[in-house]
């Protein structure tokens, strides 16, 4: 569908000095509900494909959190015939994860399944979904840009724009996801303010009796970095330029905020049909409201994932199967370099 | 010094006691509204004048003489009160109408009323003696000052017709408008019935309809798009239209082709007589418009246009990079009317109107790579009226009609061009007889034929681009209907209208239908097999009767009752995802796989009128039943899709309310007060609910679903140079669909949504406010200037636009965007050439 996530722009500037934008005061969830919730993935990066099952926070503002499912049983099948067990996280900060061995990544043109059993026994899979291949990045432009449409103290006013140029593929019916991961260095690990001291053995501030005006800055022991994602979907599909070579798209869009080296890990992924439809339908729900140009918003339930005893079963999430190009590199408000190309 | 105490306004201690209500008021007053300020600061000028009676004595006083008589008869009124500078004088005339009063010099308000008549006033600067003849018109006799009134009873409660309202312009232009900008569209929002989704919605729901279930003609010519600048104003020119007629049901069997209402726009028939010219100059707009004789009583020309200038908005308004913004729009209406003889007339009318938008970093289209888009739409239509008058019993009317509506966006660029563009094109002709055999009798019948061709999408076509050409295929149909109405009075008491309308409809190659695996949800991947149709072959037919019926029972002269049905089918409908649909949206024919949508209406009325004539109370009460009216599948691709089929779905929508209005229909002030109850359903399950349902197949809200509606309208008219509007309107919130938990996917909170529309935004209400300065100069000269001043929006109701919810620390949390939070002050000049 259309996207006109700027028309509103248009009324804003038409009526610049009389909109204004409140938080609803009295709002009450129309009903509380909870779901199981997959949020799968699986890549040609050498790294653990993990797979994460928990049950989706039945309040909006977060107060209920999330709750991870534990002791399933999860396995990837492949269209060649072969098996993987993916086995659960120890770590107590990561129940409900669930990570394929160390060695295992995804290969192009192989299709896989994603199935799960849970402790009470019912059993999910997912359609099979083929890993397509990814282009290569070939040349990436960053520009610093003021979005004006943001007043002056939110954050998404200033930021670097990323533009790339690659080769879509001949063959009709490629799906892109560009994916970025921000690493700045952390001078400060920690920061207790009103007097509070650092509690080592907490990971707390305990306040003093009396609270001063004192802030206490703490300096990191070793390298460290603060790590900010993408905000934004950017899918893309060649539906009207199918082999074209494609130049100039905004890949990302990464807020600016101090003048500091930005490091930056941009992705190219290459997505299946289904992720890109998921995607799509959530960018329309979060990236498109607040005007009368809005599609409706709904939320798309088991797309690719299925009970299979119930296949009216409402799952939320995807299991994702993509291949990946990536860049590093670094920019500063002045200047933008690849830093290292293909690692 | 003596003090004079024999006339009462004046007297002893009311001097010493008005300045000081007068600073109490202006206490007070700093509190109010800015309207009411100006109002009574008006008021207080007035008033300020009555501390001069102190010490003045008997031998410096003047006399004032008047004589009130009826206007119409010359008769003398007794009794009639005259009142001073805004106060009771306890004067009364006498039986000869005559009174007198003592004054001393200076300058006075004097004002004369009496029951049943207009009041009179004048402003005496009183220096020597003076003589007022006074002529008061009596109120049931003066002309209706009413903006709009339901012709039901316009005519006297006579005709049979229901749910019908006759909008006059010069009432409508005494309306509060948005920066000035006289509106069609949002003034008739301000009657029972009609509501839209909000503030830049494009068209108006009535009745529960959606807003292409409207059929809108100016001078039969079909309008697709009735707004400008994203729904911010409608498309009509004021000046040239004459009068429109608004049909929420009851709609009589010469309209077709739609199913929920009619709004039936006349343009000005330009004078034969003698040359006018008006026009006026706005914050948004400058229009004008000239009526030019060119043989006398046989040959005269209209020519009207508005024309706006808003990009200086963008220039001084907008940020740096937003400079590039523009946003123009134009109409141009004229009409040629020729009267050869006294049997026949022919008229040649024409109307434009375009929209012209660039927009830096709006995207139109997805899966392109786009910085600039530029928007241009807009009708060009033009239609040919011939009536013949037989004789007094038969006339006869053929009217040919041509009606283009295009779309277009594009973004130049070096390499990634992109120009969709879209466009509906109709014709029609059509013959209509009216006929009345007798006094009891009025028979209305005629044919029509409507040839239809719509290009849905055209992307790139002969244009050098990286992206992709893309040819939607064209649609081609004829809608052909065949009519009769005949209204026959029984007796005094009992009208029936009844009507009866066959339309046939044709879906016409060339064109392919593809047949689909019946087993599971339409899909590419489920095609059977396709077929193809040459050109001009028969894909498909529907056809159907639609009868209309309405009759009006007079219990008593004050009293009547009145019940109507009427069925209605549409082949031709919007296909819009958007809570409103935007311009550019494309236009479907029905074919095998979408049904024409049809509606089935009841509606019962009550109206009763007293104070002869000048109140009058309704209620109508309706239902609506709606057939195969759209929607579309979770995640729904429209535009540029070839198989539009496998986006929809198809289902029912209901429609109920109740409206209650009391008009006030003469006087000094007038206007109206209505409160609506309304609601507005629709249902969505296709025949494979997994994918085809919405809200799980149950009833839900329509995006225009508000129950509680209050209106009211309060026009003061104190004299010929001054008039003041208020307007209120009250609105249940419109229905949102509010979520009701929250997932994470790739760091990144989302809401979870499951049913459409469960919740509301907060309610909707506003006072504005005009104030119209005719001829300020008080003489007469062929030059009429007026000032119309208006505040939207007095006491700056922060309204809800939209409700979006927006990631914080651990969720996501709602809010509301008010586009108009502050009052909005315009001033517009008018003028008339006559």
């Amino acid at each position: 569908m259309k996207r006109f996530s700027y028309l509103y722009i248009l009324i804003f500037v038409l009526f610049n000095l009389v909109a204004c934008i409140n938080p609803v005061s009295d709002f009450e969830q129309a009903a509380y509900l909870k779901f199981i919730t997959v949020e799968a993935s699986l890549s040609d990066l050498t790294e653990a494909q993990k797979v994460k099952l928990y049950w989706s926070a039945d309040r909006i503002d977060g107060t209920s959190g999330f709750t991870p499912i534990t002791g399933a049983k999860v396995w990837l099948t492949t269209a060649s015939g072969s098996t993987i067990n993916y086995v659960e996280s120890g770590v107590s900060a990561a129940k409900g994860v669930y990570s394929s061995p160390d060695t295992f990544k995804g290969a192009v043109g192989e299709t896989y399944t994603l199935h799960f059993r849970l402790s009470n026994g019912k059993e999910y899979e997912s359609s099979p979904e083929k890993m397509r291949k990814a282009p290569e990045i070939e040349n990436l432009i960053t520009r610093f840009e003021v979005n004006d449409v943001y007043g002056k103290a939110d954050p998404r006013r200033a930021g670097f724009n990323i533009y790339a140029d690659f080769q879509d593929d001949p063959a009709a019916g490629d799906y892109y996801q560009w994916f970025w991961k921000h690493y700045e260095r952390a001078e400060f690990c920690v920061t207790c303010y009103s007097g509070a001291k650092y509690n080592f053995a907490t990971t707390n501030c305990d306040p003093p009796r009396i609270p001063t005006d004192e802030v206490w800055n703490y300096i990191c022991s070793a390298p460290c970095w603060n790590l900010t994602f993408s905000n934004e979907l950017n899918i893309m599909s060649d539906a009207l330029m199918n082999g074209q070579r494609l130049t100039g798209k905004k890949v990302a869009r990464v807020p600016f905020d101090n003048y500091s080296k930005y490091y930056l890990r941009l992705e190219q992924r290459s997505i299946t049909k289904d992720a890109y439809d998921y995607y799509q339908s959530l960018s329309n729900q979060t990236q498109n409201t607040g005007t009368l140009f809005d599609v409706p918003a709904e939320t798309r339930f088991s797309l690719n994932i299925k009970s299979k005893s119930d296949p009216t079963e409402k799952l939320l999430g995807i299991f994702d199967v993509y291949a990946v190009k990536k860049e590093f590199f670094i920019s500063t408000v002045k200047q933008a370099y690849l830093l290292t190309k293909g690692h | 010094m003596r003090k004079i105490t024999y006339i009462a306004v004046f007297t002893n201690n009311k001097t010493i006691v008005f300045p000081q209500t007068l600073i109490y008021m202006i206490q007070q007053l700093r509190k109010a509204a800015l309207l009411l300020k100006i109002l009574l600061l008006l008021t207080a000028i007035g008033s300020s004048n009555s501390c001069y009676a102190q010490n003045k004595t008997l031998s410096n006083l003047l006399e004032i003489a008047g004589k009130v008589t009826d206007s119409r008869t010359g008769e003398p009124i007794a009794n009639a009160s005259i009142s001073l500078d805004f106060k009771k004088s306890g004067f009364i005339s006498d039986t000869l109408g005559v009174f007198k009063l003592y004054l001393p010099n200076g300058e006075y308000v004097v004002k004369v009323s009496a029951i049943g008549y207009k009041p009179f006033r004048t402003r005496v600067v009183l220096t020597k003696n003076v003589q007022l003849n006074i002529e008061l018109d009596e109120i049931s006799k003066t002309l209706e000052e009413v903006i709009v009134s339901s012709q039901a009873t316009r005519k006297d409660i006579q005709t049979p017709s229901l749910g019908v309202t006759l909008l006059n312009i010069k009432g409508i232009k005494k309306l509060p408008a948005m920066m000035g900008e006289i509106d069609i569209i949002r003034s008739i929002q301000t009657l029972p019935g009609v509501s839209s989704v909000g503030e830049g919605s494009n068209g108006v729901n009535i009745r529960g309809g959606n807003v292409d279930q409207n059929l809108i003609y100016i001078d039969d010519m079909p309008i697709f798009n009735p707004t400008h600048l994203f729904g911010l104003f409608s498309v009509f020119a004021s000046d040239a239209i004459r009068e429109l007629e608004l049909y929420k049901g009851g709609i009589p069997a010469r309209f077709g082709g739609r199913s929920a209402a009619v709004l039936d726009i006349k343009v000005t028939e330009p004078s034969t007589e003698k040359f006018k010219l008006s026009g006026g100059i706005g914050l948004v707009s400058n229009r004008a418009m000239a009526e030019i004789p060119i043989v006398k009583e046989k040959l005269s020309v209209l020519v009207a246009g508005r024309v706006s200038f808003n990009d200086f908005l963008f220039k001084w308004l907008a940020p740096d990079n937003m400079k590039g913004t523009k946003a123009n729009f134009y109409d141009f209406a004229s009409k040629v009317f020729y009267r050869p003889n006294k049997n026949n007339t022919i008229t040649l009318s024409a109307y434009l109107s375009k929209d012209y938008y660039q927009v830096d970093s709006l995207f139109s289209l997805e899966n392109v790579i786009a910085s600039k888009t530029q928007f241009d739409y807009g009708h060009q239509n033009a239609s040919i009226h011939w009536s013949h008058y037989f004789g007094s019993k038969l006339s006869m009317e053929i009217v040919g009609i041509t009606s283009l509506y295009k779309t277009r966006t594009y973004a130049p660029d070096s390499v990634n061009n992109i120009d969709l563009r879209n466009q509906v094109f109709y014709n029609n002709l059509k013959a209509q007889w009216d006929y009345l055999p007798d006094d009891k009798q009025k028979i209305n019948f005629g044919i029509s034929g409507i040839r239809y061709d719509i290009q849905p999408g055209s992307l790139n076509k002969d244009v050098k681009s990286r992206i992709a050409a893309v040819e939607i295929p064209k649609e081609q149909g004829m809608e052909f209907g065949i009519f009769v109405d005949d209204e026959y009075k029984f007796n005094n008491k009992l009208t029936i209208q009844a009507g009866l309308r066959y339309a046939h409809y044709l879906a016409l190659g060339a064109g392919t239908v593809n047949t689909y695996l019946t087993t599971e949800p339409k899909s590419l991947n489920t095609i059977v097999s396709t077929r193809t149709y040459s050109s001009g072959e028969v894909m498909k037919s529907y056809g159907g009767f639609e009868p209309r019926l309405t009759m009006k029972y007079s219990i008593d002269e004050k009293n009547t009752l009145k019940l109507g049905y009427n069925r209605m089918q549409q082949f031709f409908q919007l296909i819009s995802n958007n809570t409103t649909p935007l311009p550019t949206a494309r236009w479907k024919l029905a074919d095998e796989f979408v049904k024409p949508q049809f509606s089935d209406f009841y509606t019962i009325g009550g109206f009763h009128s007293f104070k002869d004539d000048i109140w009058e109370l309704s209620a109508e009460g309706y239902y609506r039943n709606a057939q195969h009216i759209l929607d579309y599948v979770s995640g729904a691709n429209l535009q540029l899709n070839k198989n539009l089929e496998t986006q929809i779905i198809s289902g029912k929508g209901k429609a109920y309310g109740l409206e209650l209005m009391l008009t006030k229909r003469r006087g000094e002030v007038n206007g109206w007060l209505s409160y609506t109850y309304a609601r507005s359903l629709q249902q969505m399950l296709g025949d494979f609910p997994s994918v085809q349902q919405i809200s799980n197949g149950d009833w839900f809200p329509s995006n225009y679903d508000k129950p509680h509606n209050f209106n009211m309208l309060v026009n003061i008219q104190p004299s010929k140079h001054h008039s003041f509007s208020f307007t209120f309107a009250y609105q249940t919130g419109r229905p949102v669909s509010s979520p009701v938990g929250l997932f994470q996917i790739d760091n990144q909170r989302y809401p979870v949504y499951i049913a459409r529309n469960n919740s509301r935004i907060s309610d909707y209400h506003r006072l504005d406010f005009s104030w119209t300065i005719t001829n300020p100069s008080l003489k007469e000269k062929r030059w009429e200037g007026s000032w119309t001043f208006t505040v939207y929006n007095i006491y700056a109701r922060q309204n809800a636009y939209s409700v979006f919810f927006k990631p914080v620390a651990y969720g996501v949390r709602p809010y509301e965007l008010s586009v108009f939070g502050a009052p909005f002050v315009s001033l517009t000049y008018n003028f008339k050439f006559l």
